[in-house]
């Protein structure tokens, strides 16, 4: 389970996440919604290292994440799709994939991840050996998560999945995610400004404004609250 | 002709020299974004490490080897001690270091080794083969300049493109934030890559010091080639550096022969505006694409 409490993070002068609690229980997907600027990309760069926040902390089953380097924090299985994919276009599909969990060192492990990476996104398997650079929009989201699946991550941070993809596309993936995720005990952060998407697959959801908690309850309820939805989601 | 063929092969013996400093600066550059102004420095004082020890009763072969590990090590501690403190700072910062280390260096070494200039020995005969009675116009030791910098070559090719460490290292200096959020240790790839890098210019240093004598500025032309040849080749190409570095050896090395020795470093500035005007990218550069 990933614990953050009382996360408070600022640049410069400028806060961007106050006093954030919430919890990311095993084996369902917790959503983030908001709108631009609440916070969201923030709040998950922060969890993966690459922002450090003034207070609070970020617990993975008890350990303390706030304060180590962001690879050691990847090494502990936490792993973070970015916004925009975060491809290394440079380099070939497979290599892209193989990133994923090199620093485990089991190569035979590695392998079967990858191929397992493969069989969960089809497309990619056929453009294997091409550059990075050629996928298209939705194929480099596959890319990106497939990568991060194949590192075997305890928690799954996903930073905008939807960003660019078809409708259809992004139901194909949120389906493919959402059986691993009760299969291998997955803690999923699925981070959306598209709230109605993210609803439909996630457990709970908190909701963020201007870096503040306004509301944390299950996923379908806040889906039902006409209210709520219209002055935080947008639809 | 036979003028034509000796400064043809003169040309790719000293490319070759120039193609090794070449790729050290490309390797930097694609991995730190910064010009390593020192590469050529460093390589002076490895060999003159080489040459302490040689003369104090090492093996050549040996004092060779302990040249190149001083390499890896001088490049290694110059990243850690000097590059890395000011890595979040503007890419100039860096370069000004490099800058100041050449001239340290160039300082710290009649200090250490005395201000003469020095012969280096040569592994290998600097005389031109026979072959059954035909004079060639090459010798041994041009065989083993263009022969050890092409087997450094290929082995940092294969180091790169085949193995995971160099899927690591590419990953580090493509996207170095995307490489740390999948557990790379990108510091130590970085490292690692300046090492190598270092290693290369050591090697040139061996190359170049039996036919250019060693003193403390006796690289200061080969890095000023090298680079030459590195941005013809868009800086950013490894293979690039390559062609480009040996393209200035052979046109230095027809310019001095044809035209007189004098004309030899405007003749490099003339290679390099003229590419600059019709390629500004350097003729293997790209556009390149970069995803934050």
């Amino acid at each position: 389970m990933l614990e953050v409490a009382e996360l408070t993070v600022a640049y410069g002068g400028v806060v961007a996440l106050d006093d954030v609690s919430f919890s990311v229980p095993e084996g369902a997907i917790t959503a983030v919604l908001g709108a631009n600027g609440a916070g969201k990309t923030t709040l998950v760069r922060t969890i993966s290292g690459l922002v450090r926040p003034r207070h609070g902390s970020v617990l993975l089953d008890g350990a303390e994440l706030v304060g180590r380097s962001p690879e050691s924090i990847a090494r502990l299985r936490v792993a973070h799709v970015p916004e925009g994919h975060g491809i290394v276009s440079e380099l070939s599909v497979d290599e892209n994939l193989r990133l994923g969990g090199l620093w485990r060192r089991d190569r035979a492990e590695q392998r079967v991840a990858v191929d397992e990476a493969y069989a969960l996104f089809p497309p990619l398997a056929a453009r294997r050996r091409g550059p990075a650079s050629g996928l298209s929009g939705g194929e480099r989201q596959m890319l990106s998560i497939g990568r991060a699946l194949a590192a075997r991550p305890a928690v799954l941070l996903l930073d905008e999945p939807s960003l660019g993809l078809a409708t259809r596309l992004l139901a194909q993936i949120m389906e493919r995610l959402g059986s691993l995720v009760a299969e291998r005990k997955l803690s999923v952060l699925l981070i959306e400004q598209n709230a109605r998407s993210a609803l439909s697959v996630a457990g709970q959801a908190v909701v963020l404004s201007l870096g503040r908690v306004v509301v944390i309850d299950e996923a379908h309820r806040l889906a039902g609250d006409e209210a709520l939805r219209h002055a935080y989601l947008g639809f | 002709m036979r003028a034509f063929l000796i400064y043809t092969v003169d040309g790719v013996t000293n490319g070759m020299v120039y193609a090794a400093v070449a790729l050290a600066l490309v390797m930097i550059w694609r991995a730190t974004r910064i010009i390593n102004y020192a590469q050529g420095a460093m390589a002076m004082f490895t060999t003159y490490i080489a040459f302490f020890v040689i003369e104090h009763g090492t093996p050549f072969w040996l004092g060779f080897v302990i040249a190149l590990a001083a390499g890896l090590a001088l490049g290694a501690v110059t990243e850690r001690v000097l590059v890395r403190p000011v890595e979040s700072r503007p890419a100039l910062s860096a370069v000004i270091l490099t800058l100041g280390l050449l001239i340290f260096l160039e300082a710290l070494a009649p200090m250490l080794f005395g201000a003469q200039v020095q012969s280096f020995p040569a592994p290998f005969s600097r005389i031109d083969l026979t072959a059954g009675g035909t004079q060639l116009y090459f010798s041994r030791f041009d065989i083993f300049t263009v022969g050890s910098v092409l087997c450094v070559m290929v082995l940092l090719f294969v180091l790169f493109q085949r193995t995971t460490i160099g899927l690591r290292m590419r990953a580090a200096a493509f996207n170095p934030e995307i490489a740390r959020i999948l557990g790379i240790r990108v510091g130590r790839m970085l490292t690692l890559g300046w090492a190598l890098a270092a290693l290369l210019g050591a090697l040139a240093g061996l190359l170049a010091a039996p036919v250019l004598f060693l003193y403390p500025t006796n690289m200061d032309e080969v890095l000023v080639f090298g680079f030459t040849g590195a941005i013809i080749g868009g800086l950013e190409s490894p293979v690039g550096a390559v062609v480009g570095a040996l393209g200035v050896g052979l046109a230095l090395s027809y310019v001095s022969g044809f035209l007189g020795s004098d004309l030899a470093p405007l003749g490099s500035l003339l290679i390099l505006m003229a590419v600059l005007m019709i390629r500004p990218r350097g003729l293997f550069g790209m556009t390149r694409q970069r995803q934050v």
